[in-house]
């Protein structure tokens, strides 16, 4: 550790801070109170000579740890900036006056509101330390690509060309996946009038052209271990025999398997070789070669074929998709071409309910009808045969009639099921929501694609149908498992030309990910981030709560089941921490004791005071930043709320609940972010665990015989500035009606 | 679901689209269209038509000959163009409601007793004559058609327009007797001869 | 602004909506250089316009958030705004770019206190809220701003308002001399993310968005329900400010249609069902209030279908299978009547609505053939992607009609291609 720390407490008079408080007395509470080394006023601390001021006193080592007394820790970011210093902010601006009416009789408690925030600012930069970056990094730079389909090779080819080695694994004997099976592809130009050649053969020539990628075919892995920077995959040859390599990130594009035909005996597949899917016809396709197809059951040549869309897909019904997978439409109307290319007179009739060609697949669509593909709008039954020809039972929806017309091939456009392992919550999930959803089983590959040692299991996490991804809007590759990135259909159901995008964006997210894992930093959210979880063993209970909860899969645990902490896998939400029953873990800048200290700083009025405290903690990326802006409308709320920020509210222990409570705290109100199925929590879980965690302190609550409404949870929203005043004050209201803490001044 | 089309042309094949891209002014855009329904609600006759024009189109798909031929559903079309203007898919749709017009009636399918088709032939009849319209003709012909009491009644209600015309010198009764026709009569019938041999080739109706 | 490093390792993303904020921090988190440039006085773009995305029905700002957290922590990414780029000139990992740097007035002193803003009273038009409410000609964008920093509209510069705002500012924030500066800066790899605007409801002639007070578009909606927005968070009709609780939404506003936008503009239909649930939000879910929504087909793609099926669930939702043939305006109440037919079984119908929404289309806001030379433009002004060896990537709306997970997809994979370029730049340097 070295030198001892000194705490130099900057106290800013700018924005109405001086006219409306008296800083004078804040710097004596930081100085007598909060014991700082340093307390300083500035008219204007934002200012370069404020900045100058604080960096002074850095250079002369006066000022070890800065806590800045000013506004929000959101606002002027570039100003107080400052490298190697343990930097704490307390926000008197927006979180303070503007939140407080000027008037005589607010001036008191306004006062005591800033007073009590430079003793939670003091309290808790004693706790802090710089952080130095986690020190089990490792620097490994390959990307393990697993599946050889477009999205691997894409991945693999872009990864090599910025200048990484790439192992690319593949389950089968060839390169390609499933566009391989294609006779061509959906176009992906202008002008999106022709199917164009599948590019298969240009990627496999790309792949085998470049020095750095090595091609492992016929393997699969058999176990995966490490962290990003020093992962330990062990490759397993369908020969029998292993081979073990060291890489830095992993990307996922293990593709998706065609859905099981013989799941829809109405639509005829299996009843007769004419009914096939679209991956059937490709085959016939293929084997035409240009020329005109024939039927499979005698060889004929096709003259009419009617293309039945959303066959097993957007459907409700026992073991269908219920969703769509994008690509269908298109892939219809490709292969209607087929055959109008081949021979015009060929009828081709595509029975839709919606017609899906998104963008430029519009042009695709005219380009269909251009040659005479035919278009309806309806719901097929029922495919029959009789006499040697098939029969499409439907409903047009356009002329309003039930129709049986006859054809010679029926292709059945069927969905897209993920190749994405095990689903590991399968068995944890177990609520009537998921036996619900069990009605709708799909069937999914249940081979596990990583195998990864995690003690949280041996795959990514599924969301939805068993497709993999986490955030799907903003941050579409964040998956739960830091550096390994999965793309294309695993992730959800897409066409080649958003696969072929997907690939390419992954590719960089490993190389990000490689990057930062080799200089300690964590990777999204908390990008840069150089604070890491440290443990202390000798207080760990083994409970595996930490390990449980985990949103990332970070930790494992060793024999004894102490938890093992891969500090590389780590997003830095602190949820390990909220989950910690014993305290043993913290990070450098965040811990039990950065708020646990802070919240006991305040100066608890007694209970005849009529002034209750209550206690906020707010998810620093939605509740703190609606608070900050509440204060920028300067929309008021109670006086008597104290708000500490919080990564997440995945990370707010227990500890600091019962500790308000016993402090004499009236009440705690946790602000955190939808949870549930549409959860906005960027840490995943964060919202959910700390409701749960709530429904525990009830009882807490009950022995110390205190009111269940003394915690209450909310879900904030980032734009919930109007509602957020209106929560505390109606909080602050009710706590007036329960009266106050009975435990004050014990 | 009995229905006597299914006989004739197989359903949901290309053979009637065919026929009608071949015989049907602007047909060939038939298969462009997506169903958005902008034609038959831009219509200013839309509620007159049995089936309007998006249905027509998908009717022609579905190889509904008969009905489609036989319906006086494109004979409602008045040129107003609306459709045209408003259509996302840029189909000719006035166009093409005539060529079906034109169509059903060559093949002698059209409804015998639709009006909009009766005064299209009177008109025609009337002007191919003598290369000039001939208004007393016109008027006796097409109110007298259904007989001399309808006549009667209609050339009633139609009075005061009659008085108009007559007194701008638009009408002139002794016309219904003597046509007299334009400068050169055998001059125009022969050039719409010609345009009509042009025309049936471009039909592949003639050799 | 003389100040700008760059080298022919630096990346410059033009446009700070959500694709070249993406693009900027996922390069930048590579350890490259990035300069990231947006015309307007605060990052965020189209998105921050919105009220909600669709499906999670989560806030644009909470990711917003994250990503401005994210470039705050970064070192090695510097956001100039009010700056838009005037000339390209050079080749791949050898670029000098022109920027014109338009003045804010109001400098780095800036601490959003809000004083200018009380001290001036002229108002100007809030573009923010697409011209439906005004604001102060000292301003902060909007809430969420970044940077936080006011900006004096030049419309008050010269005027005794500006120096009332420069009298107020305690701080020196204010400089009313700043002046258009244009800078030039080199630039190895340049991503081209300047996203879409709206298609010109206007030009929709049947659908008089010109001339009827009620027919809005889906954007203006989203600026509805902003609790800071035009009408406070509530769906008011612009002709008599009541409260709209029968609603049209009108898809294929623009797209899908020769005469307009020849491709689909791919977010409408979702952009609707999204808007469809704002009407429970505003009026309770067991509330008469409804919505109609005319269609061509429903483009709820791949996961976006359960979204698609919890809508039809609504029984205050109905859908449409017509395209609108025209609007008429009762002029005595203002409602609107859409006109048209259904066309699934064919059905007219003359439908009375309070308000109606044009689910607008999607078109570029720069055309990709004015960019620079060897850019090349499709039939519709978007970036097509080529490899003719330059190292102008396209990424977002600027590339296609994308919705906002595709344009993340998009701009993190433009961030590659630029990173492979710089990558080649540096091992050549080296």
């Amino acid at each position: 550790m070295g030198q001892a720390n000194r705490v130099g407490v900057y106290i800013c008079r700018g924005c109405g801070l001086g006219d409306r408080l008296d800083t004078a007395q804040l710097a004596q509470v930081a100085d007598r109170e909060g014991k700082a080394d340093i307390v300083r006023e500035h008219e204007f601390l934002c200012s370069e000579s404020g900045v100058a001021m604080i960096k002074q006193d850095v250079a002369s080592e006066a000022a070890t740890h800065v806590m800045i007394a000013a506004c929000s820790r959101r606002s002027k970011t570039d100003a107080f900036n400052f490298e190697n210093v343990a930097l704490g902010r307390t926000n008197l601006r927006e979180g303070v006056i503007w939140v407080r009416p000027d008037t005589d009789e607010a001036r008191e408690t306004t006062q005591e509101m800033a007073a009590d925030y430079v003793r939670m600012g003091c309290a808790e930069i004693k706790h802090m330390q710089v952080p130095k970056g986690n020190p089990d990094r490792g620097s490994n730079k390959r990307v393990l690509v697993v599946g050889g389909g477009v999205s691997g090779m894409t991945a693999a080819i872009e990864a090599a060309k910025t200048g990484y080695e790439v192992l690319l694994v593949e389950k089968t004997g060839v390169l390609g996946g499933m566009t391989g099976a294609l006779y061509k592809r959906v176009p992906y130009a202008e002008p999106y009038g022709d199917p164009q050649d599948t590019g298969v053969s240009a990627l496999i020539e790309a792949v085998d052209a470049d020095k750095r990628i090595s091609v492992f075919l016929n393997s699969t892995i058999s176990r995966t271990s490490g962290a990003p920077g020093q992962f330990s995959v062990d490759i397993a040859k369908e020969s029998g025999g292993t081979q073990t390599e060291n890489v830095g990130a992993i990307i996922m594009a293990s593709g998706f398997s065609n859905y099981d035909a013989n799941q829809l005996p109405e639509l005829g597949f299996g009843k007769t070789p004419d009914v096939v899917d679209q991956l059937g016809l490709e085959q016939l396709a293929k084997a035409a070669d240009g020329g005109v197809i024939q039927r499979p059951s005698d060889g004929k040549a096709v003259t009419s074929v009617t293309f039945v869309q959303c066959a097993g897909q957007r459907s409700d019904k026992p073991g269908h998709l219920p969703y769509c997978s994008g690509h269908c439409c298109n892939t219809s109307i490709k292969q209607a071409m087929y055959f109008k290319d081949a021979n015009p007179d060929i009828d081709t009739n595509i029975i839709y309910m919606d017609l899906r060609t998104p963008g430029n697949g519009e042009d695709f669509y005219r380009s269909g009808q251009r040659k005479r593909v035919t278009f309806t709008k309806g719901v097929v039954e029922e495919v029959g045969v009789a006499n040697g020809s098939l029969q499409v039972k439907f409903k047009d929806l356009i002329l309003n009639e039930d129709v049986v017309a006859d054809t010679d091939l029926v292709v059945l456009a069927t969905g897209q099921v993920a190749n994405s392992g095990v689903d590991i919550d399968a068995d944890a999930q177990a609520t009537q929501e998921d036996k619900e959803a069990k009605v709708n089983q799909i069937k999914i590959p249940v081979e596990s694609i990583l195998n990864l040692q995690y003690r949280q299991g041996p795959d990514i996490p599924h969301l939805r149908h068993g497709f993999n991804d986490s955030h799907f809007i903003c941050f579409p590759y964040e998956t739960r498992r830091s550096g390994i990135y999965s793309c294309g259909p695993v992730r959800r159901p897409m066409d080649i030309a958003q696969a072929t995008e997907d690939a390419t964006g992954a590719a960089l997210k490993a190389i990000q990910a490689v990057t930062n894992a080799s200089l300690g930093r964590a990777v999204h959210p908390r990008s840069g981030d150089l604070s890491f979880p440290t443990f202390r063993r000798e207080g760990c209970t083994q409970c595996k709560r930490c390990t449980v909860e985990c949103p990332f899969g970070a930790i494992d645990e060793d024999e004894q089941s102490y938890p093992v902490f891969n500090e590389s896998r780590c997003r830095r939400c602190g949820t390990c921490m909220g989950a910690c029953p014993v305290r043993v873990i913290s990070f450098e800048n965040y811990s039990i004791d950065t708020v646990g200290s802070q919240l006991k700083a305040v100066d608890m009025p007694d209970e005849f005071d009529e002034k209750p405290r209550i206690l906020v903690l707010a998810c620093e990326n939605d509740a703190y930043p609606a608070l900050d802006a509440a204060g920028m409308n300067r929309l008021e709320y109670s006086a008597f709320v104290r708000t500490i920020p919080v990564r997440c509210l995945g990370s707010v222990s227990n500890i600091w609940v019962t500790d308000a409570l016993n402090a004499g705290y009236d009440g705690v109100m946790l602000m955190g972010c939808k949870r549930g199925d549409d959860y906005q929590c960027h840490f995943v879980k964060g919202s959910e665990l700390a409701h749960d965690r709530m429904t525990k302190i009830d009882d807490t609550l009950q022995t110390l015989s205190l009111e269940r409404e003394r915690v209450q949870v909310y879900e904030i929203a980032i734009t919930d500035i109007q509602r957020v005043p209106e929560l505390i004050n109606d909080y602050a209201v009710k706590i007036d009606e329960i009266g106050m803490n009975p435990f004050k001044g014990f | 679901m009995a229905d006597s089309d299914t006989a004739m042309v197989e359903r949901y094949r290309n053979s009637f689209l065919n026929e009608v891209e071949a015989n049907v002014e602007e047909g060939d855009w038939v298969k462009m269209c997506i169903q958005c329904g902008v034609c038959s609600g831009s219509c200013p006759f839309g509620p007159h038509w049995e089936h309007p024009p998006q249905e027509l189109f998908m009717m022609i798909r579905a190889g509904k000959r008969e009905a489609v031929l036989s319906t006086d559903s494109m004979w409602m079309c008045t040129s107003c163009y609306n459709c045209i203007v408003r259509c996302p898919r840029e189909i000719p749709i006035t166009h093409i409601m005539h060529g079906l017009a034109n169509y059903a009636h060559r093949l002698g399918i059209a409804p015998k007793m639709n009006p909009t088709r009766r005064f299209a032939k009177l008109f025609w009849d009337n002007i191919a004559q003598k290369g000039r319209v001939n208004e007393m003709r016109l008027s006796v012909g097409l109110y007298f058609m259904d007989g001399l009491a309808s006549g009667i009644k209609k050339s009633m209600e139609m009075a005061s327009t009659g008085w108009g015309m007559f007194r701008a010198k638009r009408m002139n009764p002794p016309t219904l007797f003597v046509h007299k026709g334009c400068k050169d009569s055998e001059g125009i019938r022969k050039m719409l001869k010609k345009a009509q041999e042009i025309e049936d080739r471009r039909k592949g109706l003639t050799v | 602004m003389t100040d700008v490093v760059a080298t022919n390792e630096t990346v410059l993303v033009v446009g700070g909506g959500i694709s070249g904020m993406t693009a900027a921090l996922e390069t930048a988190e590579c350890g490259k250089d990035v300069i990231l440039v947006e015309k307007e006085p605060a990052l965020g773009g189209r998105v921050a316009q919105l009220y909600k995305y669709f499906p999670k029905l989560c806030h644009p700002t909470c990711g917003m958030e994250i990503n401005l957290g994210r470039i705050k922590a970064n070192p090695h990414l510097r956001v100039m705004t009010m700056t838009e780029v005037a000339a390209v000139d050079g080749k791949a990992g050898d670029y000098s770019v022109s920027l014109k740097v338009s003045p804010r007035y109001v400098n780095d002193n800036c601490t959003a206190c809000g004083a200018c803003a009380q001290a001036v009273t002229s108002e100007i038009e809030d573009p923010f809220n697409y011209g439906m409410s005004k604001m102060k000609a000292a301003y902060l964008p909007f809430n969420m701003a970044y940077p936080q920093r006011y900006v004096i509209d030049s419309s008050i510069i010269g005027t005794p308002e500006a120096d009332s705002a420069k009298a107020a500012c305690k701080y020196d924030a204010i400089d009313l001399d700043m002046k258009e500066q244009t800078i030039t800066i080199k630039a190895g790899a340049i991503i081209w993310a300047t996203g879409w605007r709206p298609y010109d409801a206007a030009k929709i002639q049947p659908y008089g968005y010109d001339r009827f007070a009620n027919v809005i578009t889906s954007l203006e909606l989203e600026r509805m329900m902003d609790k800071f927005g035009p009408t406070g968070g509530k769906f008011l009709r612009p002709s008599d400010g009541k409260e709209a609780k029968n609603l049209a939404f009108i898809q294929c506003a623009g797209s899908r249609d020769r005469n307009h936008l020849k491709h689909c503009s791919r977010i409408c239909c979702m952009a609707s069902l999204k808007q469809s649930t704002y009407i429970g939000e505003q009026f309770g879910e067991e509330s008469d209030a409804s919505a109609s929504i005319y269609y061509i087909d429903i483009r709820a793609i791949d996961r976006f279908e359960n979204f698609y099926k919890a809508v039809q669930a609504d029984p205050k939702v109905k859908f449409v299978k017509s395209k609108v043939a025209n609007i008429t305006e009762d002029p005595e109440t203002g409602d609107v009547i859409l006109h048209g037919v259904d066309t699934e079984g064919y059905h007219r119908y003359d439908n009375r609505h309070d308000l109606c929404v044009l689910a607008i289309g999607m078109e570029p806001s720069v055309d990709a053939s004015e960019i620079a030379r060897g850019v090349s433009a499709d039939m519709s002004g978007f970036i097509e992607f080529n490899n003719d060896g330059g190292a102008i990537f396209g990424a977002g709306c600027a590339t296609n009609a994308l919705d906002v997970n595709r344009s993340v997809q998009s701009a993190t994979a433009a961030a590659l291609r630029a990173v492979q370029v710089i990558n080649r730049v540096s091992a050549a340097e080296s």
